[in-house]
């Protein structure tokens, strides 16, 4: 859109029109959508120069320096096409000269020709450097290609800013940080002609150029901390590895080519077997294939109907396809899903060819939860070295277990036993004890009653000498009961009785774990037909919380006691209650954990608790087992109570099982890799319209046609015999970085192109996500190439580009105003000077924890958390030193971006993001000036400031350099000073005015667009 | 603002304009008009409704799959065939292993108004005014998940991330109060919908598009609020202070409408931070007005002060005003008729006062009051007494905004299981509404993914306006 009028500035010069620059662009926005690779309407596809010069089933559609025999100016002069709209006047001339001129950029006929197509799938060729004609103060190349720009349209350059622009503009582009004061000093001190070279250098080289560089590449290729697809968005613990590994390859300058590869199938090159001796090599090259998984996968939360099930799955698939395509090759390829591409030369096809690439690892048919896609690969040391400790820590659990089951033997407080069952006898003998029907109830408990002979459920049975509460499923509650029943009252002061029993297990051998162990005290009707009320008192044991208790359960009249105890129930403890008259009228209900009281006990009336059986309660899928049912009388408190101590070896226990399972969990090596997921090749279809379940013929492996290239073919036969997977992805990485092909030349222009960007705030190609026909042609076409093949032939060596580019003259460029060239260049497409330009999100952020002296500089480790607070906010919460990390280290959770960045553009990754937009609005200034970030940095600031020294003048003075990276002018300080002054005395009753004052100085200067900018 | 900075904004915005002339769409002008003279974009934006009945958009939005069949549609077969296995041959069913027979609505229907528009017993607010309203009884949509359909209404796609209307909305036609956001969300108290912020996330349309969330307690909006211990003159001493800084430094670069922006932002936010709370502030309204709402009552209250609000924003000068609910209370998988009774009980009377409201201040005509939901539920029971979800035929009302009055659109078949006549898809409803705000749904686009792309996506979607709908 808007690249349009650039070309017009650049080639307005030549008098012919431009193809690439001109008619291609033209024909694209009124004619290809019906004449296009697609459509190809009357046999006529208009979106190359071959197809133009090829013609459509009524022969040549353009004849050079020929109106009259060209059908396409005929049928345009006449308003027949675009038969929608005519072309406007305007355009209609444009066609017209580039016909009259010969029709340049046309192909004279369809050959295999290499300069042939669209300009980004063509090959590199060997770029002449212009020579200029003035070529003063030109540095590199770089300068060359631009003053020639220049030069066409009579303009000239600024000259070089001054050094302190320069050091803050190179220090906030390279590492996303403001320069520190001795890095100032030395620069502004350093008079030699090396000297910028030397800061160039410097930053490079700082490990700050990763993480800044990092989150272009992450962005780029849609990295998150979560699963995103669903609400639930559920967390990716384990991605920052592949987001620390991206980081420490862009600071090593790992070669281009091999960094993509790595990524790709780093699992290939490998060549990893789950279970094989693990070097550091291997894990970094796990840890690269990460980048497969980067985009949503809701596929661990997916429910609904098969159809959907596989939906959601292959969602993920096309997700690593799009954000491959887009970061890679500048590529959408989305819209070959259904049918071939309307715009681009990329067929449904190819979009299914190359699908076959990744499907082994996104196996629809042998799906991989997200989460579950993990290996354990550890070094040999780290692994021994956990298992050894892994082994102690049972050791000594095993040891304080039994130490206390002996101890609790001896100690516990029983008495008179009333009732006991060990569950030693076959199951034909429940019923000597127990029975479905409560003690003199008149009918049995439940509208689906326990058997006690059967196999039918629900059931009560005996087996290896234990009871099995076996449920039946949602058929209401039902219960189990003691024959007999017991006073649950007794009548003395201090005289008590309690029910214990073992829990073997929450579940069933086979089955889910029960969600409540339920039991009954006082069981004597079910279904409120007794003229006795109350009794039924359920004790709903809870497994990991304090117990529900309800009395009269069930039923419409049953209500709620409250919570009994606070230790949940686990199966290998004993359990059960203990039910004391504290003073005849009243009874404490206390919960034993192994005989012992447990906390929280809760008191109930006497006419609450009527004679009755103790049983098991029956219900919703709630299996388990126990084991030695004891009911005892106790006369009277034990005189030495020894539940403190009890208590403290619990403890001990306890903090020993969460050392055990601590250990067990801290396995080394795990690895949320890309992988093959299943050892079979899979058969890959099309999907006719890119319906899921309409599969259409098999397809095998390939790539897109449109950068097919004869001398470097895809090729499947180079896979290694040791590999255990496809292959297909080393194959295809291979493919797309292999020099002078034709992949490798869009991948190397995509990548120069983002640094630009980056430097520039446009690409040379201004659609960074989108090179294809219907994207935007480069304003600087030859440069690009240039560029491209300066990285190819440094042997992809990033930061190459990066030193080329920042010692140009043309990065170095001051922002001033030139009022004539200004008229004619006004969004200075041809880079007469810089443009000031906003600073994103992240080096907002981190630029504002720099200068207050708070930020962290620690690389690496598992994501800092963020919150969502009550007034909405997304926050890092500052009461830890981890919220003062660098942005790029804040939890990367799609639907949770943190606000302060998100008013600042800052992007919710869906798929993926190569360009943001720079948003100016008020919610930015109210952040600015409100929010509880802004406050506390300023704060900060100013006590920075005061520790550095004391004197008003050289406090501005300092403040100036940190913020601005330059001193304040005489009228500033002044004006400075006053503001101080009236800060102050607003502030009068304050003991802290001044302090006040000067943070509201600080953060005034960090709301400035001086500090939000580089310039 | 002197007369200098006057001319120097002016001046600002024709040299702004100048280097895009020719080069973009006019629709996109006020997106770029953002970062330039405000006064002259409402200017530019008037201009460009006037094709455009509606100026702006209060969506009453129904999370979770409102009944249609209890609602809106009348299905006697249903109650014939009640309790009886479905004889309509195949559905499609989202929890599969629950289905049971035939669910024939327990509620009364009746005429109402002139038109004779038939609506069940539970809505009669709704009832009194048929007549301003346009019911569309053939919705359909094109996924039985909650998340995806929310999409697809919200955003024309199923996949997450894309603009919804209200952002592309206030893309196209800017705002006509600077001193407010251009989109609100009034969110419920009781907390986010289904999908979250993701129901008014502009997506990959700037920022600034998104919707604005106007949370109930003090700050409505993020930092709304002076920081505590500030105090108000100091606060405007250093505002301006800051304003200085910015001029220096625009001094610097006297062509950049951005940096000039920035500096009428501070102006804009401080503003803000008294005319939103003013408009939070019912204390104006007379009596009759809040009892009109129900704002005297317990079940309408909170409901009926978010529609009222919605109403003080409209007037305002706000373009989009979305109202949601907590979580997705329609969604009724079981005891579906009890569930209605409660949500009708607390939306039909404050949903039909917002109308009513609108139309005796004259403001009916230039606001749509949309009431909908993602989808619709099927004709038969989920367990005993649920509606499981359906995407093959809803129903809902338009009111205003150049809307049809008292007019019935479209039909289900007998068991109102699919839209079969004159059937309006979501991607139908959306071209239709942006038609009524005078935007032509082809030609509103924004450069994504390397093509112009729009809320309809009308090459792939087929959507069409549905002129019947219009007046």
């Amino acid at each position: 859109m808007f690249a349009f009028s650039a070309m017009h500035l650049v080639h307005a010069a030549d008098d012919a029109p431009n193809y690439d620059g001109q008619i291609a662009p033209l024909l694209k926005a009124h004619c290809v959508k019906c004449h296009g690779p697609a459509k190809k309407e009357g046999m006529l596809n208009l979106s190359t120069s071959i197809g133009i010069a090829h013609g459509g089933e009524d022969g040549a559609v353009v004849v050079p320096h020929d109106l009259e025999a060209s059908r396409m100016w005929q049928q345009v002069q006449s308003d027949e096409m675009p038969p929608e709209s005519p072309l406007p006047d305007e355009q209609k001339k444009l066609l017209q000269r580039w016909i009259l001129s010969g029709a340049p950029g046309l192909s004279p006929a369809p050959t295999n020709n290499e300069t042939d197509g669209h300009w980004a799938f063509r090959p590199l060729n060997d770029i002449a450097v212009p020579k200029a004609h003035h070529s003063d103060g030109l540095i590199n190349e770089i300068d060359s290609f631009i003053q020639a720009a220049l030069e066409s349209r009579n303009l000239s350059a600024n000259s070089e800013a001054n050094k302190q622009t320069l050091i803050r503009r190179l220090s906030l582009d390279v590492t996303g940080l403001p320069p520190t004061s001795s890095e100032i000093e030395n620069f502004l001190s350093d008079t030699s002609s090396a000297a910028y070279s030397g800061i160039v250098d410097h930053f490079l080289a700082s490990p700050q150029f990763g993480v800044r560089f990092g989150k272009g590449w992450l962005d780029a290729v849609g990295y998150a901390d979560s699963n995103g697809y669903f609400n639930a968005d559920s967390d990716r613990p384990l991605a920052y590895r592949y987001r620390d590994y991206v980081v420490r390859s862009i600071n090593q300058d790992k070669p281009f080519d091999r960094f993509i590869i790595e990524q790709i199938a780093g699992d290939e090159v490998a060549r990893f077997v789950p279970g094989q001796a693990i070097t550091p090599e291997t894990i970094e090259l796990l840890e690269a294939t990460h980048f497969l998984r980067n985009g949503q996968d809701g596929s661990g939360e997916s429910d609904g109907n098969p159809d959907e099930v596989r939906a959601d799955r292959y969602y993920a698939l096309e997700s690593v396809m799009q954000n491959t395509s887009s970061a890679l090759l500048g590529l959408t390829v989305q819209c070959a899903k259904c049918h071939d591409h309307k715009f681009e030369p990329i067929t449904q096809n190819d979009y299914y060819r190359w699908q076959a690439i990744f499907y082994p690892t996104f196996h629809i048919e042998k799906w991989v939860k997200p989460n579950d896609r993990f290996v354990y690969a550890p070094l040999r040391e780290e692994q021994e070295h956990w298992e050894r400790h892994k082994q102690i820590e049972q050791a000594i659990v095993a040891e304080m277990r039994s130490e206390l089951a002996d101890w609790v033997k001896t100690h516990r407080v029983g008495g008179e036993v009333l009732f006991e069952d060990r569950f030693d006898l076959d199951s034909a003998r429940v019923a000597d004890q127990w029975s479905a029907t409560a003690p003199e109830d008149d009918s049995p408990g439940g509208s689906v009653v326990v058997k006690l002979d059967s196999e039918s459920l629900p059931a009560a049975k005996l087996n290896d000498g234990k009871l099995l509460v076996i449920e039946g499923g949602t058929q209401g509650d039902s219960w189990l009961s003691t024959k007999t029943k017991f006073d649950w009252t007794p009548d003395k002061l201090g005289e008590a009785i309690q029910v214990t029993f073992d829990l073997v297990d929450n579940k069933l051998p086979d089955g889910q774990a029960a969600q409540r162990i339920g039991y009954f005290i006082a069981l004597h009707d079910f279904d409120d037909n007794s003229p006795i009320s109350g009794g039924n008192l359920l004790i709903d044991g809870n497994p990991t919380a304090g117990t529900s208790v309800h009395l009269d359960y069930p039923g419409p009249d049953s209500r709620s006691l409250g919570t009994l105890g606070t230790t949940g129930y686990t199966p290998g403890q004993n359990y059960g209650v203990r039910v004391t008259n504290i003073d005849n009228e009243k009874y404490r209900i206390e919960q034993l954990v192994n005989s012992f009281p447990d906390e929280k006990p809760i008191e109930v009336k006497k006419e609450d608790l009527p004679d009755g059986g103790f049983g098991f309660e029956y219900c919703c899928g709630r299996s388990f087992i126990v084991d030695n049912v004891l009911i005892e009388r106790i006369e009277s408190s034990p005189k030495e109570d020894s539940t403190a101590e009890f208590k403290k070896r619990q403890k001990e226990l306890a903090n020993a099982l969460k050392r055990q399972k601590e250990q067990a969990e801290k396995r080394p090596g795990k690895i949320a890799w890309g992988g093959d997921m299943a050892p079979e090749l899979p058969v890959v279809h099309l999907l006719a319209r890119g319906n899921y379940s309409d599969r259409a013929e098999i397809v095998e492996p390939g790539t897109f046609s449109a950068l097919k290239d004869p001398s470097h073919p895809f090729d499947l036969t180079e896979r290694h015999s040791s590999l255990q997977s496809s292959g297909r992805r080393l194959a295809w990485a291979k493919w797309v970085t292999r020099r002078d092909s034709k992949a490798a030349a869009l991948l190397a222009r995509v990548q120069v192109n983002r640094l630009w960007q980056h430097y520039f705030g446009r690409g040379i190609v201004t659609t960074p996500d989108n090179f294809g026909i219907s994207g935007a042609p480069p304003s600087h076409p030859e440069l690009l190439d240039w560029l491209a093949s300066e990285l190819i032939r440094n042997d992809w060596s990033m930061k190459a580009i990066h030193r080329k580019i920042l010692l140009s003259a043309t990065y170095r460029r001051s922002g001033q105003l030139h009022d004539e060239t200004y008229k004619i260049d006004p969004n200075n497409r041809l880079l007469w000077r810089f443009t000031p330009r906003r600073l994103d999100a992240e080096a907002i952020r981190d630029q504002m924890l720099a200068v207050s002296g708070e930020l962290r500089f620690t690389l690496d480790g598992p994501y800092v958390p963020t919150k969502r607070l009550e007034s909405g906010e997304v926050v890092a919460a500052e009461d830890s030193v981890a919220s003062h990390r660098r942005s790029l280290y804040l939890n990367q959770k799609r639907t949770q971006v943190v606000s302060f960045l998100n008013i600042f553009d800052a992007p919710s990754i869906v798929f993926n993001s190569v360009r943001r937009n720079t948003s100016t609005m008020s919610l930015q200034s109210l952040a600015l000036l409100n929010s509880d970030f802004a406050v506390k940095r300023s704060k900060a600031a100013a006590s920075r400031l005061q520790a550095e020294t004391l004197d008003v003048h050289n406090r501005l003075k300092l403040a100036f350099q940190l913020f601005y990276c330059r001193e304040p002018s005489d009228n500033e300080l002044t004006e400075s000073a006053r503001f101080l002054d009236e800060q102050t005395k607003h502030y009068s009753e304050s003991p802290e005015a001044l302090d006040h004052a000067w943070q509201e100085l600080l953060q005034a200067m960090m709301a400035s667009s001086e500090f939000l900018y580089v310039q | 603002m002197n007369i200098q900075d006057k001319n120097h904004s002016r001046l600002l915005r024709r040299a702004f304009l100048s280097q895009y002339a020719g080069s973009l769409g006019g629709l996109a002008l006020a997106h770029l008009l953002q970062q330039g003279d405000r006064a002259a974009q409402a200017q530019e934006i008037s201009q460009k409704v006037i094709r455009g009945k509606a100026k702006s958009v209060i969506c009453l939005f129904q999370h979770g799959g409102p009944s249609q069949m209890d609602l809106f549609d009348p299905k006697p077969e249903l109650t014939k065939w009640n309790g009886k296995p479905y004889p309509g041959g195949n559905l499609e069913v989202h929890f599969d292993k629950q289905m049971g027979n035939v669910l024939g609505s327990p509620f009364g229907f009746q005429k109402h108004g002139q038109c004779g528009m038939e609506l069940c017993e539970l809505l009669p607010y709704t009832a009194k005014i048929v007549d301003d309203i346009t019911m569309v009884r053939s919705m359909t949509t094109e996924s039985v998940d909650h998340e995806s359909a929310l999409r697809l209404i919200h955003t024309g796609r199923f996949l997450a991330g894309m603009p919804v209307m209200g952002s592309w909305v206030v893309y196209a036609l800017g705002t006509e109060n600077a001193n407010l956001p251009a989109y609100v969300v009034l969110g419920d108290p009781g907390g986010l919908p289904v999908d979250g912020e993701r129901n008014w996330s502009s997506g990959w349309l700037p920022a600034v598009h998104q919707g604005t969330m106007f949370r109930s307690g003090k700050s409505p909006v993020l930092h709304l609020e002076t920081p505590q211990g500030v105090i108000e003159p100091a606060r405007r001493n250093q505002l301006k202070f800051v304003e200085e800084l910015n001029r220096r430094f625009l001094n610097q670069h006297p062509e950049s409408t951005e940096l000039a922006a920035r500096i009428e932002n501070f102006e804009t936010a401080a503003k803000m931070q008294t005319t939103v709370p003013e408009i939070l502030d019912l204390s104006t309204e007379t009596e009759s007005t809040r009892e009109l709402y129900g704002l005297n009552r317990p079940e309408t209250k909170e409901y009926g002060t978010r529609c009222l609000l919605a109403r003080r924003l409209v007037e305002q000068g706000v373009r989009f005003v979305q109202i949601f609910l907590n979580g997705q209370p329609w969604d009724t998988h079981s005891k579906n008729a009890e569930s209605l009774k409660g949500l009708c009980a607390k939306t039909d009377q404050p949903s039909a006062a917002l109308v009513q409201d609108l139309k005796q201040r004259g403001l009916l005509d230039s606001t749509i009051v949309l009431w909908t939901g993602e989808f619709g539920r099927l004709p038969v029971s989920q367990g005993t007494d649920g509606r499981d979800h359906n995407r093959h035929a809803f129903s809902l009302w338009i009111a205003g905004g150049g809307f049809r009055q008292g007019y019935t659109h479209g039909a289900t078949d007998e068991f109102g299981y699919k839209s079969v006549e004159n059937i309006v898809t979501v991607h139908d409803l959306q071209a239709t509404l942006l038609e009524s705000l005078g935007i032509d749904h082809r030609q509103l686009t924004y450069p994504h993914d390397g093509r112009d792309a729009s809320l309809t996506d009308a090459e792939v979607t087929k959507a069409r306006v549905i002129r019947e709908l219009l007046l």
